[in-house]
């Protein structure tokens, strides 16, 4: 077959699978801009026009301002603490000897491949003990012990490559230990901090084991939670629906559009050997 | 500037059992430039980290200036350190690695920036102060790495193979800046490496160290001229110092080697009265073995002949034995392969070595 | 050479990874065993554990028919998901790494359906596989294959793989980017040395660049096989287990004897979480440690 025909077959397979790859997007895309009953003559047609105020509807009339804000808020502060703390114990982990130093870090990592369901009715019985329950400083806690072993992983083998003669001379001109965190190891180590900021943030904010057990208030949903919930308040309202979709995943597409090279070697890069 | 002992120095490493280093004793004078030689594993590197205060002490005892810094951490006993990959703060500029260390010590910003200007004019840094780290050449970071210990004003200065991450004609160079800057700044200066052109050039004493003890210390041309034993004569100078299995007479007024017989005079028969037995390794240095006929000379069968241009080196077997040695000779050689050749041992720049002990008799 | 202070600091030491350890140890450690001792006793609320020894355990292996179902839902997703992402992506990946016009585009696009939240990708689909105007039958009736329109989530038999195309669907474009970057980073003289031997593309392929990716290509099965047992999300948005238990995973299973059925027993999904958990971490260690042993590549 000749070189021309076999790549023209490969192109039309490629954008073929494009359009199954993107195709249920830019379907919920179009429909989040036409209005329910534009919709239900044809679900396929082209948002002429373009129903803009519909995203103000959503937000402002349902609950959705309520859902978006309870995951910034949760994710945000879960990211941060998350950040801090596991840079912490993986810097440590990965500049001292200590005995028992990789037994703790086996500890923390093996908990990488855990099931949610292992620690899932425990962590429930706990949170009622201690009257965090349905309460979103609970679940942010909850959120903080979830990653945190995905993130020691990265940032320790991070940690581990900077060169011990930095530590030394910071030393020698009269750093503390916990300066020596702060000033030379955090500095450095920036580029998988973001990493990790953005892996979680991801994986956060799209989180729903935790989030469905923990959480039953109306007011506290986070966003995943919020989008079923407004599946089921809405029921046929299949363009309502898609409104609130494209709302919901409007902050993974702006991280996307900025950081995608950033982002797409974050997440692949544990997997490749 | 200041005085730096070194009192029966030791480190054992509590994992491992064997020390790491023993007894390393040795004081350096005020405004002195000592280096400390060695091959890797030698315990050079060791010994310097705990002037620094980087590895705990064992035993013995450390002073600068009379002062004991066994106990005292590193950021108190005022001295400076350059590493050999240079440690520069990646994130930092140039400006700001030179001020790191000044900025935890209370000082005045003013200070700290006078100290800073002057180290940078010193070394040739002042259009590189804004400038980060990986957009430095090595010879550059290199002279980061000096004015981060020149801003300290340390009583001591402690070098860690600064040189060996630079190309050779890059090291040259810095070789002579840093005797300058010694100079200069008249500073007490301990500087550890395996090179021994650095240790030859630069140091006012060497201190050789072999398997974590010293083996000797002295100005680098005594040392050269008179080794203490076979592992320094070999290695110091390059090419190494020959050292051929010989006998001694049993009046010990001739040295046999293979089947020729020089005979001794002055500090060698001396030397060869002492001698506990009557093997022996004879040393001659290949600079100080001549072509042609003289006082001392041997017949030798040519092995090889390397012409380098400025010098050809040669490589024979004496007759009576299959041992080889080196020969200097300026310019050209006119022997060729598998022929005889005379030769001429310079014998009052030999020595004999004891294969027991390997000392120098 | 590595210079160890031999007397750490412990100060510092215990200062950096105190926070992380009191949270693992409160929020993961012990959750785990508070897990395992639910097991063993009958928990319900406002009463104290009622110690039941082995009864949840026995209960659960001889006579949970619902629970094995479950399990064999789960472990065929996690068997056949992987194969379909990782074979699919590998074709894609060769693709694009045949220098193909639009590479980086491609590698954008693909990679998005990994980004979404699983509640988001499960609306979608339910709307693609709606019977009447879903985007699915709305192509096949497009094709003029009107008899093969389903009732996709609807159908006992159907629901399972429609769920298994949406998994893959989802982590082809993953699997495919890092198997682009392994392929990147294959040293050439290897593959011009294949140039050289005179080998046809599909003798390269096969005998060359698939053994030289194989690590990589194991490690991704693996990581899909455990991700596939964990799922919950999906199900819970699409199908919620039904029809007839045909997508009733662990997970779900687990999450509607907990919190949704009115028994109040926490002591018994607690069993079959221990159970899961066993199975899970003999999986990983099993594959992993048969993988491993064919891991030797030098070049």
């Amino acid at each position: 077959m000749p070189a021309i025909l076999t790549r023209a077959i490969v192109m039309l397979l490629l954008t073929g699978y494009t359009a199954f790859a993107a195709g249920p997007f830019v379907w919920a895309a179009m429909m989040s801009l036409r209005t329910t009953t534009e919709i239900s003559r044809n679900h396929f047609g082209l948002p002429f026009p373009p129903h803009w105020e519909k995203f103000g509807q959503a937000w402002f009339n349902s609950n959705y301002s309520v859902y978006f804000t309870n995951s910034a808020y949760v994710v945000a502060t879960a990211v941060l603490v998350l950040t801090i703390v596991g840079a912490m114990a993986a810097h440590c982990l990965s500049r001292y000897r200590f005995r028992g130093n990789r037994f703790i870090y086996f500890l923390i990592f093996s908990a990488i491949i855990f099931p949610p369901q292992i620690t899932i009715i425990a962590l429930f019985q706990t949170l009622v003990t201690y009257g965090l329950y349905n309460n979103l400083a609970g679940l942010t806690l909850v959120y903080i012990a979830l990653q945190l072993p995905l993130t020691v992983y990265i940032l320790e083998s991070f940690f581990a490559r900077i060169p011990s003669d930095l530590f030394d001379a910071a030393r020698m001109d009269g750093y503390s230990e916990w300066a020596i965190f702060w000033k030379v190891s955090l500095p450095i180590a920036l580029p998988a901090l973001a990493t990790t900021v953005i892996l979680n943030t991801i994986l956060l904010w799209n989180e729903f084991l935790y989030a469905v057990v923990l959480i039953t208030d109306e007011a506290k949903r986070t966003l995943p939670l919020g989008i079923q919930r407004f599946m089921g308040d809405q029921l046929e309202d299949v363009g309502m629906i898609a409104t609130g979709l494209m709302i919901a995943i409007i902050p993974i597409v702006l991280i996307y559009a900025f950081f995608s090279e950033k982002l797409i070697q974050g997440m692949t890069a544990g997997a490749v050997k | 500037m200041a005085t730096l002992t070194l009192d029966r120095l030791s480190k054992r490493y509590t994992s491992a059992q064997e020390v790491a280093v023993t007894d390393v004793s040795f004081t350096v004078a005020d405004g002195e430039f000592m280096v400390l030689l060695g091959p890797s594993g030698c315990g050079k590197s060791t010994t310097l980290r705990m002037v620094a205060g980087l590895e705990s002490i064992t035993s013995g005892t450390l002073l600068i200036d009379g002062a004991r810094m066994n106990d005292r951490p590193a950021k108190d006993r005022d001295i400076a350190m350059v590493f050999q990959s240079y440690a520069l703060y990646p994130h930092m500029t140039v400006y700001d690695n030179l001020a790191f260390g000044l900025r935890r010590r209370s000082m005045p910003g003013s200070e700290i920036a006078r100290r800073v200007r002057d180290a940078a004019s010193t070394l040739g840094l002042d259009p590189l102060l804004q400038r980060k780290p990986h957009a430095l050449s090595g010879g550059q970071r290199q002279r980061v790495a000096l004015g981060r210990a020149i801003v300290r004003d340390p009583k001591v200065f402690l070098f860690d193979e600064p040189l060996s991450n630079l190309d050779a004609a890059l090291r040259v160079g810095m070789r002579g800046e840093l005797s300058a800057l010694h100079r200069r700044l008249s500073a007490t200066m301990l500087y550890v490496t395996h090179d021994q052109v650095e240790a030859m050039t630069m140091g006012d004493r060497i201190c050789i160290m072999q398997g974590g003890n010293v083996a000797q210390i002295g100005a680098p041309l005594d040392v050269y001229a008179a080794p203490s034993n076979m592992f320094v004569a070999t290695f110091l100078g390059s090419p190494a110092m020959n050292l051929l299995p010989a006998k001694l007479g049993p009046n010990r007024d001739v040295l046999h080697i293979g089947s020729q017989a020089l005979r001794l005079s002055g500090p060698l028969a001396d030397a060869a009265v002492r001698a506990s037995s009557s093997d022996v390794l004879f040393g001659i240095r290949p600079e100080d073995v001549r072509s042609g006929s003289g006082n001392a000379t041997l017949r030798a069968c040519v092995l090889d002949v390397e012409p380098l241009g400025a010098e050809t080196i040669v490589r024979l077997a004496p007759e009576g034995t299959s041992a080889e040695m080196l020969m200097r000779v300026p310019r050209t050689f006119s022997g060729r392969p598998d022929e005889i050749a005379t030769i001429t041992i310079d014998l009052a720049a030999s020595h004999l070595f004891d294969p027991a002990s390997t000392r120098r008799i | 050479m590595n210079h160890t202070a031999e007397r750490p600091p412990w100060a510092a030491i215990i200062a950096f990874l105190l926070p992380a350890l009191v949270i693992y140890t409160a929020l993961t450690a012990y959750p785990v065993v508070r897990t395992f001792w639910n097991s063993l006793h009958k928990v319900l609320p406002n009463r104290p554990d009622e110690f039941v020894g082995l009864t949840n355990y026995a209960t659960l292996l001889f006579t949970d028919d619902i629970f094995w179902r479950s399990v064999r839902n789960t472990l065929v997703w996690s068997v056949a998901s992987p194969l379909f992402e990782v074979g699919i992506a590998l074709l894609l990946a060769l693709a694009l790494y045949a220098k193909v016009p639009g590479a980086r585009f491609f590698r954008i696009a693909w990679f998005t359906p990994v980004l979404m939240s699983y509640v988001v990708v499960g609306i979608l689909w339910v709307w693609i596989y709606n019977y009447d105007w879903g985007a699915a039958n709305a192509s096949l009736r497009f094709l003029g294959l009107e008899s093969l329109t389903r009732a996709w989530l609807g159908n006992p038999q159907t629901a399972l793989p429609a769920l298994i195309l949406i998994t893959s669907w989802m982590w082809t474009g993953f699997n495919m980017v890092v198997l682009l970057a392994a392929l990147h980073s294959l040293p050439s003289e290897v593959i011009e040395a294949a140039e050289l031997d005179n080998c046809g593309w599909s003798a390269k392929l096969w005998h060359v660049i698939i053994p030289l990716i194989k690590p990589t290509l194991l490690n991704l099965l693996v990581l899909s096989f455990i991700g596939k047992m964990k799922i919950f999300d999906l199900v819970w948005i699409t199908t919620k287990g039904g029809p007839l238990w045909s997508t009733e995973t662990v997970s779900t299973y687990l999450y509607k004897r907990a919190f949704e059925w009115s028994t109040f027993d926490l002591g018994y999904p607690s069993t079959i979480a221990a159970v899961w958990f066993v199975i899970i971490m003999g999986c990983v260690l099993g594959l992993t440690r048969l993988l491993r042993s064919r891991d030797r590549l030098e070049y």
